[in-house]
């Protein structure tokens, strides 16, 4: 008699109760031998807070480079203390990914209203963008020593934007910081901006990078991508009309030569048909702007990502999601150019009733393509969160399924109900990414196997308390690893 | 809080004979505390999990009784916590203390920081402990809903007679902008059934709040028709459109944006007890 436990090792029933991966839960966890060999995937929840049943949404993901043991994560959750505390939490990880503790280091009262966060050059120092609870200002942030139990420290804030989303490059001695986000005090409505650090973040400057006239704004979504010779790719949406909710949108990429530290960055990709800077990528596209329930509890309206090959800057991947119109609620395109974003391949691929796309490419040429997608109607309807990888820029590509929970339950309690945005990220021969997910331990709803920390009873399927009651199912933040394609 | 203070409440709260100033400097312990249990010392200079950086601050405690802790956390009799203490060499071996905490590190094990701790005489009697420490959270909980009153413009006992969409001008403050994060905002209209600061019974009253399920908004109180309650309200700062219409009349806008802003019927009577106190 044979028993699997959570990373696909075949073990004798007599070593079951010594299987090092189901450690945290309080039984071996029976698996088919269906899986992919090398595939992680851990909820984060610790087990000291395994009675916590908040819904905590749209996780992210920073790596180390230098130290692989090094992680830090982030998601819509509380700091337990309570909406009274000054502090809100992050998630952070020393054995590269296996466990996770929490610690209240952001100053946010309780939580933040969104987070991103990358790696500065050195291990351990984080950077941060969040919005601030209360009054929702950006805080540009920077942590030292992410293990140190200190509030991470302001370097920057202002208010009235959106969606902050940070990446990170190290030149020499300085980390170089780029932060997408929605400025809504930007002039004449074009509110697409990066906020350009060359020192660590001690100076940031807010750069403009739409350069056509939008409906009075651009998409939330301004999404960043730094290769290791300093090209700096930033896609957004550039909204140019409205009718009713739906957005008419171009999806766009401007590109830097050179980090961003000239006086006039981001012009170093033109548009053939009007000659300004930002290629076309799509056009009037319909995005459907939909801030309620619309896709399996799911809100929508602007699902944008973009990777670029770290090592070879001229190969670049981009995915976003509209309403093609055939039916679809929301639809994910993805698209990759090889000539610096100049030209672009039609859909690679489309993907139907899906959001939160994410991609990354891996240093041997490996893109992968992270997505949520809901399958089946009604009370039988799924979340799939799916890692397609491939080769050959997505003409043929082979895929993991890493959850397949039920998209009904639990009822949300806010929105996102599992995010506007998950992570995808590579390093070394590896995909490591997150995203949230109904986390009824159910070995049928991870087909990759899972690791719990939290207390559970994968026979009975219960989430447990700490003195062994059921806890309610909620929505967890899972780590994942998966290998590269050879 | 600062070593000193922490000190003088341990030693004040162990004495006999002040009961009066012990039971304010528990309250005061209480206020700034979220996981608060009797435990026996049994390291010094060590942790309880391996994620917890060890140092001279930190000690082990063996939890005997969980006195108030949030839901989510997992902590039980029994269970080793490890206190980062306010003072090195504070706390010994075998000591039985009542500890005031909040969280610091939640991984294998529950790691806090401590606030206060309140030796008492050893052992503790638990029962005695878990009265007094909830008569102190009454007490807290009585003062912040005092303070938040008394910051209030209205007070009303009412019932919800409709829910409407704010019409809001967009002002150069606040342009109309689409985000994830919009409040959506709402207006209840609320027939004030008893004044209890600031308005009369019979007047109607309109309260803007976010209708926004976005996680910005989540935990503040939402509004529907036919609801009863005591409701304490604050003059609308905060929307850019500080008046609203009440049939054909423009009339001040207020808001109840936070948690102690909704209270039940019920809680009425409470209220007005707090408002008479000094």
């Amino acid at each position: 008699m044979v028993v699997y436990c959570g990373m696909g090792i075949q073990l004798s029933i007599v070593a079951a109760a010594l299987c090092v991966a189901c450690q945290g839960s309080d039984q071996p966890v029976p698996q088919p031998p269906t899986r992919l060999a090398g595939v992680r995937v851990v909820d984060l929840i610790p087990r000291s807070l395994s009675g916590e049943t908040w819904q905590d949404a749209e996780p992210f993901l920073a790596l180390y480079d230098s130290n692989p043991k090094l992680m830090a994560a982030s998601a819509f959750t509380p700091n337990p203390g309570g909406s009274t505390s000054a502090t809100a939490p992050i998630f952070v990880s020393n054995d590269g990914g296996d466990s996770w503790t929490l610690r209240n280091t952001l100053p946010s009262e309780g939580m933040t209203a969104d987070i991103t966060h990358a790696v500065g050059g050195s291990a351990p120092v984080l950077y941060a963008g969040i919005m601030k609870v209360p009054g929702f200002p950006l805080n540009e942030l920077k942590a030292s020593d992410v293990f140190s139990p200190a509030t991470m420290t302001l370097q920057s804030s202002r208010p009235d934007i959106d969606q902050p989303f940070v990446r990170t490059a190290a030149v020499a001695s300085a980390d170089r910081v780029y932060v997408g986000l929605n400025d809504f005090d930007a002039p004449d409505g074009r509110t697409a901006t990066v906020d350009v650090s060359l020192d660590g973040g001690a100076t940031y400057r807010s750069r403009r990078i739409e350069t056509r006239g939008t409906l009075g704004q651009n998409g939330p979504s301004i999404r960043p991508a730094v290769a290791r010779d300093h090209t700096v790719y930033v896609a957004y949406f550039g909204w140019r009309s409205q009718t009713g909710s739906d957005v008419t949108s171009d999806v766009v990429v401007v590109r830097d030569d050179s980090g961003a530290t000239g006086t006039a960055p981001f012009k170093d990709l033109v548009d053939p048909s009007d000659h300004l800077p930002g290629r076309l990528v799509a056009t009037r596209v319909t995005i459907p702007w939909s801030n309620a329930p619309t896709l399996g509890q799911e809100r929508i309206g602007s699902t944008l990502s973009i990777a670029v090959n770290a090592l070879h800057s001229d190969t670049v991947y981009l995915a976003w999601a509209d309403r093609a119109g055939t039916g679809d609620i929301y639809t994910v395109h993805l698209r990759t150019s090889g000539d610096r974003g100049v030209t672009w391949s039609g859909d690679r691929r489309t993907v139907t009733n899906a959001t939160n796309a994410s991609l990354a490419v891996a240093a041997n040429g490996t893109a992968g393509f992270l997505y949520q997608q809901v399958t089946g109607a009604g009370d039988a309807s799924r979340w799939v969160t799916r890692l397609e990888r491939s080769r050959d820029g997505f003409a043929t590509h082979q895929d993991v399924v890493l959850a397949h929970v039920p998209a009904t339950t639990p009822t949300f309690q806010f929105l996102p109900y599992i995010g506007d945005y998950n992570g995808l990220l590579a390093r070394g021969n590896v995909f490591l990414g997150i995203f949230s997910a109904n986390n009824a331990p159910d070995s049928a709803n991870f087909p990759q196997g899972v690791v719990y920390q939290r207390r559970v009873d994968f026979p009975t399927h219960r989430l447990l308390d700490g003195s062994g009651a059921a806890v309610a199912v909620s929505i967890d933040p899972f780590f994942f690893s998966v290998p590269v394609l050879p | 809080m600062h070593t000193r203070s922490a000190i003088l409440l341990a030693v004040a709260l162990a004495l006999p004979g002040v009961p009066a100033a012990a039971q304010m400097n528990r309250a005061a312990l209480v206020k700034q505390s979220d996981i608060i249990f009797i435990g026996t010392v049994t390291q010094v200079g060590a942790v309880a999990a391996p994620e917890v950086p060890a140092s001279n601050r930190t000690v082990v405690v063996r939890v005997d009784k969980v006195l108030e802790k949030p839901a989510a956390v997992a902590l039980v009799e029994s269970d080793s916590v490890t206190v980062e203490t306010v003072r090195a060499g504070s706390l010994k071996p075998g000591v039985q203390a009542t500890f005031y905490t909040t969280g610091w590190i939640f991984g294998r094990g529950v790691a806090v920081r401590e606030v206060g701790h309140e030796p008492g005489r050893s052992p503790v009697v638990v029962t005695d402990q878990e009265a007094a420490v909830a008569k102190a959270r009454l007490d807290v909980n009585d003062a912040d809903l005092k303070a938040h009153v008394d910051r209030a413009a209205m007070v009303v006992e009412g019932r919800v007679q409709q829910v409407r969409p704010a019409e809001l001008a967009a002002t150069p403050t606040h342009p109309r902008r689409i985000t994830e994060h919009d409040p959506q905002w709402q207006e209840a209209i609320i027939q004030v059934q008893d004044g209890i600061k600031g308005a009369q019974p019979g007047e109607q009253v309109v309260v803007r709040f976010p209708g926004s399920h976005d996680v910005a908004w989540v935990g503040t109180p939402k509004f529907a028709e036919g609801q009863e309650g005591t409701f304490v309200l604050h003059v609308d700062s905060t929307t850019g459109s500080p008046h609203a219409m009440i049939a054909g009349r423009s009339v001040l806008a207020y808001t109840a944006l936070h948690k102690l802003d909704v209270l039940s019927r019920l809680d009425a009577t409470r209220v007005r007890g707090l408002i008479k106190k000094p």
